[in-house]
C-alpha cells in the first residue's frame, strides 16, 4: 500500500495542481519552474504540444514502445476520467449539502425580525432602569467620595496637630513668631473643640509654647529699642493671638500721657525757655538750652505718637485727644504765664515754641486739625495778651502818675510820655506786629483790630484828658515811625514780598484815623469842661435885671485857668509847630483872598470903633457881614501845641457866643459881657497863634450880646480900663499870695 | 460839593431861629418861619416853594407881637401854628390862626386862637395825625393841653414837674405812640407817658440840644449834643447809643430825621450844616444855623434857617440814589 500511496500522492498532487491551475487565471505564476524543464515532453505542462509530442514519439520509438505507450496512455486517460468523475461527484455532493444548508438557514431566519424588535425594546427598558439606579446612587457616591477626601484631610490635620508643639518650639528658636502664630491660630479651632480628646497633650504643649511667644512678643512691643515695624508686627501678632491688646495700648498711651507732663511749658520756667530760644537762635552752637531739650522731647513725643499710630491704627482718636490736650495745656500754661507781666519778646518766644510743637505734631496727625485748634487757642491767648498789654500799659501810666506828686504835672506827663512811647510804642506793638510766624500773618488783621479797639476802650473811659493826648501822640508815633520800620523789617525777612497780610498803608491809615480821633476827643473833653463853666455862668443870673458891672467876673479866671491847663498839657506832649504868629491867612484856610484882607480891615475897624459900634448896631452888623463873613474859623487840627490850643480857644469863644445869643441882656448885663471880653482879649491873644481869628470871635461875642441887649450902652473906655487894671492888680496879688503860700509850705 | 449855590435863598429882615414845615398843606411845599428881634416888630413868614422848585415865594407876612423862639405848624390844619415867644423877661406860647388871605400881603393880624399861659420853652404837636392835644414844656414842668380851635380855648389837661434841676429845654413827640414824649433836660433825655404823666425812662446824656424820633422805625431816637456830636439810640436798650455820628466842629443844634427816607439824618450846628450819613455838607451859611425842617410833601427837600435870617431850601435828590 505504501507504494500505492506514493503514486496516489503524486496523483493527488497533480490533480491539485491542475485544479489550482484551473482556478488560477494566470498559470505562469503558479508553475514558473516546471514549465521550462518540461516544456514539450511534459504532458502536464501548460506548453505541451500534442503534435510535437507525437512527432517526437514516432521518430524516437518503435512500434512496441509506441504500443506500450499507447496502452499506458489509455490507462492513464482512464484513470484521469475516473478521477475527474470522482471530483465532480464530490463537488456536487458538497454543493447539494450547501444548498440544503442555505435552505435550512432561510427557514431559520424567518421570524427573527419580531424577536429582534422585542429584544431592542427590552434592552431599552433595561437601560432606563440602569440610569435610574445610577442617579439614585450618585449622591451617596459623591458623599462617600467627600468623606473619603475629608478623611484624608483629617489624617493630614492630625499629623499637623501632632507636629504642632515641635514646630512651635522650632519657631521660637528661630524667632519666626509670625509663622508660629499662623500655625497656632490655624490649629486653634481644632484645639479648642477637640482639645480634650486625644490632642490633650498636644494642646498643652502648644499652649505652653504660645505663652512663651506671647511673652516674647510683649517684651518686644514694650522695648523702645525695637524698630517700629517690629513692634507694630508684634502688636498685630498679639492681637491675632487674642491677647487683650487694648489694655496694652492703654498702658502705652498712659505712659505717653504721663510723658505729657514733662512736655508742658512750665509757666515759671517759660521765660527761661523763651530766653534760650531767642539766644539759641542767635548762636546755633548753643544747643543745650532748655528750648532745645523741650524741642527734643516734643520730637520724641511726636515720634512715639507716630509709632503708636502705626501700631494701633484704631487708637487715632485717643492720640488726637492727647495731642489736643497737649496743645490746650500749652495754651493754658501760656495764659498762666502771661498773667504775669511778660515782654512781647518772651511771649513771642513761647508762642514760637508752641507753634513749632504744633507743627511737629501736625505732621504726625494731620487729621487732628491741630493747627486749627491752636489757631483758635492762639487767637484767644493773643487777645488776652493784647488785653493784658493794655492793662499793663494802663498800670504803667497810673503807676507813674502815682509815683509823683500830682502838683508836679510836668514831670508826670513827661514820664508818662516816656514810658508809653518807649516801652510800649517801640517795643510791644512793634514786636507784636512784626511777628512773622505763620499764625501771626493770619491774625494780623485781628490783632490790629484789637489794638484799635483797645485804644477805643481806653479813651472811652473817663480818664485824665492828658492821657488821651498822650495816646494821640502815640498813634502818631506809631504811624510815622513804627510802621515804616516794621514794613522795612518785613520786607527784609520776606524777600519774596508775600507779606500781603501786612499793609503798612492801611495800618498807617488806621493809626492816623485813631490819632485824629484821639486828638479830637481830647479837644472835646477839654471844651466840654470849659462849656460847663460857661453854662453855669450864663444860666444862673437874671441878665435882664443885671446890676452895673463892678469888676471882671470870676468865671474869666476859671476859663483862663482851664486854658492854661490845656496849654501845659499840650506843651509837654505835642511838638511845637513852626512859628507862624500873625500869619492870619492860616485861619482862613482855603478861602478867597478877600477874606484875609477883610479880617485886617475888620480888626482895624474893631480897634477904632469898639464903643460906637454897639449903638449903630444894625448898620454895623450888616456892614461887618459884607467884609468879615466867610472867615473859616475852624481849620483842621494839627498835631502841634499851637494848633490844639488855638482850636480849643476858638471852640470856647464860639460856645460863649452861643450862650450869649440865648440870653437877653439889660444895659448892665451887656456892659458886664463887654468888660469880661475886653479883659479876656490880652491873655487869649498871648496863648494863641491866630490873633485875627480870636479878635473876630471875641468881637462876635460882643455883637451877639449887643443884639440880645435891650439897651446897648457900652462902658466908656476909661471905666473899662480902670476895671481891667483893678482886675489885673488883683490877680497879680492873688498870684503872689499863691506863690508865697507855696514857698512857705 | 462845597458851597450851596444849588440852594434857593430867602432873606428875613431880622435874625431868626425857627422854621417849620407846613405839613397840612398838601398842595404846596410850604414853610413857616418867625423872626427873633428884640427891639423891632417881629414877623411870621409863610413861604411857598414855587411849583418848579426854583423860587421861594412869600405867601404871607404877619406881624407877631414878640420875638419868636420856637414855631411849629399844626400837622392837620395848615392855618394853625404855635409860637414860643419871649417878652424880654419871660417866655410864653400861643396858638395862632392865619387869617384867610385874599391876595393882600399887608401884614394882616394873626388871630390868636389860644394862649398857653405858662412859662413855656417849647410846644409840641403830635406829628402823625389829627390830635387835639398839645404839649408844652417849661424848665421844670411838662403840660398836656386840650385844644379847641372852635371856641378858641386851650386848657391844661395834666401836668407834671420834672424837678428843679432838670431844666427842660425841648423835646419830641413819638410819632409811633401818642402817649410817649421825649424831653431834653440839663443832664438827660427824659421819656414821659402822657397817660400817667410820669417819667418812664431816661437816657443819661448831658447837653442834648436836639432830639428827634425816627418816623420810619419805632424806638429809634436821634440826639444832637453840644460837644459830642450825634447819637442814634434804640430806646429798648437805652444804656448806650446804637450809633455815633460825627457832629459839627462846634455844637450840633438840631437834628431831624427825614420823614420818608430811613437813615437820612440832617443835623445843623453853629459851624456848618450837613446831611448824614455824610452825603453832603452844605456850607453856604454865614452864621450859626438853628432852624431846620424837612418837607413832608417833598421829602428830599429841606429848609434851613441861619441866625442872620437866611432861609435856604436845598434838595438832597442828587444824593438819594446812593442810599
Amino acid at each position: 500500500m505504501a507504494t500505492e500511496a506514493a503514486p496516489m500522492d503524486e496523483k493527488a498532487k497533480r490533480m491539485r495542481d491542475l485544479l489550482s491551475s484551473f482556478y488560477t487565471p494566470d498559470p505562469s505564476i503558479s508553475t514558473p519552474t516546471s514549465s521550462i524543464s518540461t516544456s514539450f515532453d511534459n504532458i502536464n505542462g501548460p506548453s505541451f504540444d500534442a503534435d510535437q509530442y507525437m512527432d517526437l514519439m514516432i521518430k524516437k520509438s518503435n512500434l512496441d514502445v509506441l504500443l506500450q505507450r499507447h496502452v499506458q496512455m489509455a490507462a492513464e486517460i482512464k484513470n484521469l476520467d475516473t478521477d475527474l468523475q470522482m471530483l465532480v461527484y464530490e463537488n456536487y455532493n458538497k454543493f447539494i449539502s450547501a444548498t440544503d444548508t442555505i435552505k435550512r438557514m432561510k427557514s431559520n431566519i424567518f421570524g427573527m425580525e419580531g424577536n429582534m424588535d422585542q429584544l431592542l425594546h427590552k434592552i431599552m427598558s433595561v437601560q432606563s432602569r440602569s440610569d435610574g439606579v445610577n442617579t439614585s446612587l450618585f449622591e451617596k457616591r459623591e458623599h462617600i467620595e467627600k468623606l473619603h477626601r475629608t478623611r484624608n484631610l483629617l489624617r493630614k490635620v492630625q499629623q499637623f496637630i501632632y507636629d504642632l508643639p515641635a514646630r512651635l518650639q522650632k519657631c521660637i528658636k528661630s524667632e519666626a513668631y509670625g509663622d508660629a502664630v499662623r500655625f497656632y491660630t490655624g490649629a486653634m479651632p481644632i484645639l479648642k473643640v477637640y482639645g480634650d480628646t486625644s490632642f490633650k497633650d498636644c494642646r498643652r504643649a502648644s499652649e505652653e509654647a504660645i505663652e512663651t511667644i506671647i511673652k516674647n512678643l510683649q517684651t518686644k512691643l514694650f522695648s523702645d529699642s525695637e524698630s517700629i515695624q517690629a513692634r507694630a508686627e508684634a502688636a498685630v501678632l498679639l492681637k491675632q493671638l487674642d491677647v487683650p491688646v487694648d489694655s496694652l495700648k492703654d498702658k502705652l498711651l498712659e505712659k505717653l500721657e504721663q510723658s505729657l507732663d514733662g512736655l508742658q511749658i512750665n509757666p515759671d520756667e517759660a521765660s527761661k525757655l523763651a530766653e534760650h530760644n531767642v539766644s539759641s537762635k542767635d548762636e546755633e552752637s548753643n544747643n543745650q538750652g532748655p528750648a532745645k531739650i523741650h524741642e527734643d522731647a516734643v520730637r520724641g513725643f511726636s515720634e512715639a505718637m507716630r509709632a503708636y499710630r502705626e501700631i494701633f491704627p484704631d487708637s487715632e482718636e485717643r492720640l488726637f485727644k492727647l495731642a489736643r490736650a497737649l496743645t490746650t495745656t500749652h495754651f493754658e500754661n501760656m495764659e498762666l504765664y502771661i498773667r504775669k507781666r511778660v515782654s512781647a519778646a518772651d511771649f513771642l518766644g513761647i508762642f514760637r515754641i508752641i507753634w513749632e510743637d504744633v507743627v511737629l505734631m501736625d505732621e504726625v496727625l494731620p487729621e487732628a486739625a491741630l493747627s486749627d485748634l491752636s489757631a483758635e487757642a492762639a487767637q484767644v491767648t493773643l487777645k488776652q495778651f493784647v488785653a493784658r498789654t493794655f492793662s499793663h500799659l494802663q498800670q504803667d501810666i497810673s503807676d507813674t502818675l502815682l509815683k509823683f506828686d500830682i502838683n508836679q504835672k510836668e514831670v508826670v506827663d513827661g514820664e508818662v510820655l516816656k514810658v508809653v512811647l518807649e516801652a510800649s510804642g517801640k517795643a510791644e506793638f512793634r514786636q507784636l506786629l512784626d511777628e512773622n510766624t505763620g499764625i501771626f500773618v493770619k491774625m494780623n488783621d485781628l490783632l490790629i483790630g484789637w489794638i484799635q479797639k483797645g485804644f477805643q476802650d481806653f479813651f472811652s473811659e473817663k480818664i485824665h484828658a492828658g492821657l488821651i493826648l498822650v495816646l494821640a501822640q502815640l498813634s502818631v508815633v506809631i504811624e510815622q515811625k513804627v510802621i515804616p520800620r516794621i514794613a522795612e523789617e518785613i520786607t527784609a525777612s520776606f524777600s519774596g514780598g508775600n507779606s500781603q497780610a501786612f499793609i503798612p498803608g492801611e495800618l498807617c491809615r488806621v493809626f492816623h484815623a485813631a490819632s485824629e480821633k484821639l486828638l479830637q476827643h481830647y479837644i472835646d473833653t477839654r471844651t466840654q469842661k470849659i462849656s460847663n463853666v460857661l453854662r453855669k455862668r450864663f444860666k444862673t443870673p437874671n441878665w435882664v435885671k443885671h446890676k452895673e458891672p463892678r469888676e471882671v467876673h470870676m468865671y474869666v479866671d476859671m476859663l483862663l485857668q482851664q486854658l492854661e491847663e490845656v496849654g501845659k498839657e499840650v506843651k509837654q506832649i505835642l511838638p511845637q509847630g513852626t512859628f507862624r504868629k500873625h500869619k492870619r491867612s492860616d485861619s482862613n484856610g482855603s478861602n478867597t483872598t478877600t477874606s484875609s484882607r477883610s479880617t485886617t480891615l475888620h480888626s482895624d475897624k474893631m480897634a477904632r470903633s469898639n464903643s460906637q459900634r454897639a449903638r449903630s448896631q444894625l448898620f454895623e452888623t450888616h456892614l461887618a457881614k459884607l467884609f468879615k463873613q466867610k472867615v473859616e474859623i475852624f481849620t483842621k487840627v494839627e498835631f502841634t501845641q499851637e494848633s490844639v490850643v488855638t482850636t480849643t480857644v476858638k471852640l470856647c469863644l464860639k460856645s460863649l457866643q452861643e450862650y450869649v445869643r440865648l440870653q437877653t441882656f439889660n444895659r448892665s448885663g451887656f456892659q458886664q459881657i463887654q468888660l469880661d471880653i475886653q479883659f479876656l482879649k490880652a491873655p487869649l491873644k498871648e496863648t494863641v497863634e491866630d490873633e485875627a481869628a480870636i479878635d473876630f470871635l471875641l468881637d462876635e461875642v460882643i455883637v451877639a450880646a449887643s443884639e440880645r441887649c435891650l439897651d446897648v450902652t457900652p462902658l466908656e473906655p476909661p471905666i473899662l480900663d480902670k476895671l481891667i487894671q483893678a482886675k489885673l492888680a488883683k490877680s497879680k496879688e492873688h498870684n503872689n499870695n499863691n506863690n508865697k503860700t507855696t514857698v512857705s509850705s | 460839593m462845597q458851597g450851596g449855590s444849588s440852594g434857593i435863598g430867602y432873606g428875613l429882615k431880622y435874625q431868626a431861629r425857627c422854621i417849620s414845615d407846613v405839613k397840612a398843606d398838601t398842595d404846596y411845599t410850604s414853610f413857616l418861619t418867625g423872626t427873633l428881634s428884640l427891639k423891632e416888630e417881629n414877623e411870621v413868614h409863610l413861604l411857598r416853594l414855587s411849583s418848579g422848585g426854583s423860587e421861594l415865594i412869600c405867601e404871607g407876612l404877619f406881624s407877631h407881637p414878640n420875638e419868636i423862639w420856637d414855631l411849629a405848624s399844626c400837622p392837620f390844619d395848615q392855618r394853625i401854628f404855635s409860637t414860643v415867644f419871649s417878652t424880654g423877661e419871660s417866655f410864653g406860647a400861643a396858638i395862632w390862626q392865619i387869617p384867610e388871605l385874599y391876595g393882600q400881603l399887608n401884614s394882616p393880624q394873626l388871630e390868636r386862637v389860644a394862649s398857653l399861659d405858662a412859662h413855656v420853652d417849647s410846644v409840641l404837636w403830635w406829628p402823625s395825625g389829627r390830635c387835639d392835644k398839645l404839649i408844652s414844656m417849661d424848665e421844670q414842668n411838662i403840660f398836656l393841653w386840650s385844644l379847641a380851635c372852635s371856641n378858641k380855648s386851650a386848657e391844661v389837661l395834666s401836668k407834671d414837674s420834672a424837678g428843679m434841676l432838670h431844666s427842660l429845654s425841648g423835646g419830641a413827640w413819638d410819632p409811633h405812640d401818642v402817649n410817649a414824649v421825649a424831653a431834653t433836660g440839663e443832664s438827660s433825655v427824659q421819656f414821659w407817658d402822657l397817660r400817667t404823666m410820669k417819667k418812664v425812662n431816661s437816657i443819661e446824656r448831658a447837653h442834648v440840644r436836639g432830639v428827634d424820633y425816627n418816623p420810619k422805625r419805632e424806638h429809634i431816637l436821634i440826639t444832637a449834643e453840644d460837644e459830642s456830636g450825634i447819637h442814634v439810640w434804640d430806646l429798648r436798650k437805652a444804656k448806650a447809643p446804637v450809633q455815633e455820628l460825627p457832629g459839627h466842629t462846634h455844637w450840633t443844634w438840631a437834628v431831624k430825621c427825614n420823614p420818608e427816607y430811613d437813615g437820612l439824618i440832617l443835623p445843623v450846628g453853629s459851624t456848618r450844616q450837613r446831611v448824614n450819613l455824610l452825603l453832603n455838607s452844605y456850607t453856604d451859611y454865614e452864621d450859626s444855623v438853628y432852624g431846620l425842617a424837612w418837607s413832608s410833601r417833598e421829602p428830599w427837600v429841606f429848609a434851613s434857617l441861619s441866625y442872620d435870617g437866611r432861609v435856604v431850601i436845598e434838595s438832597v435828590k442828587p444824593f438819594l440814589p446812593r442810599l
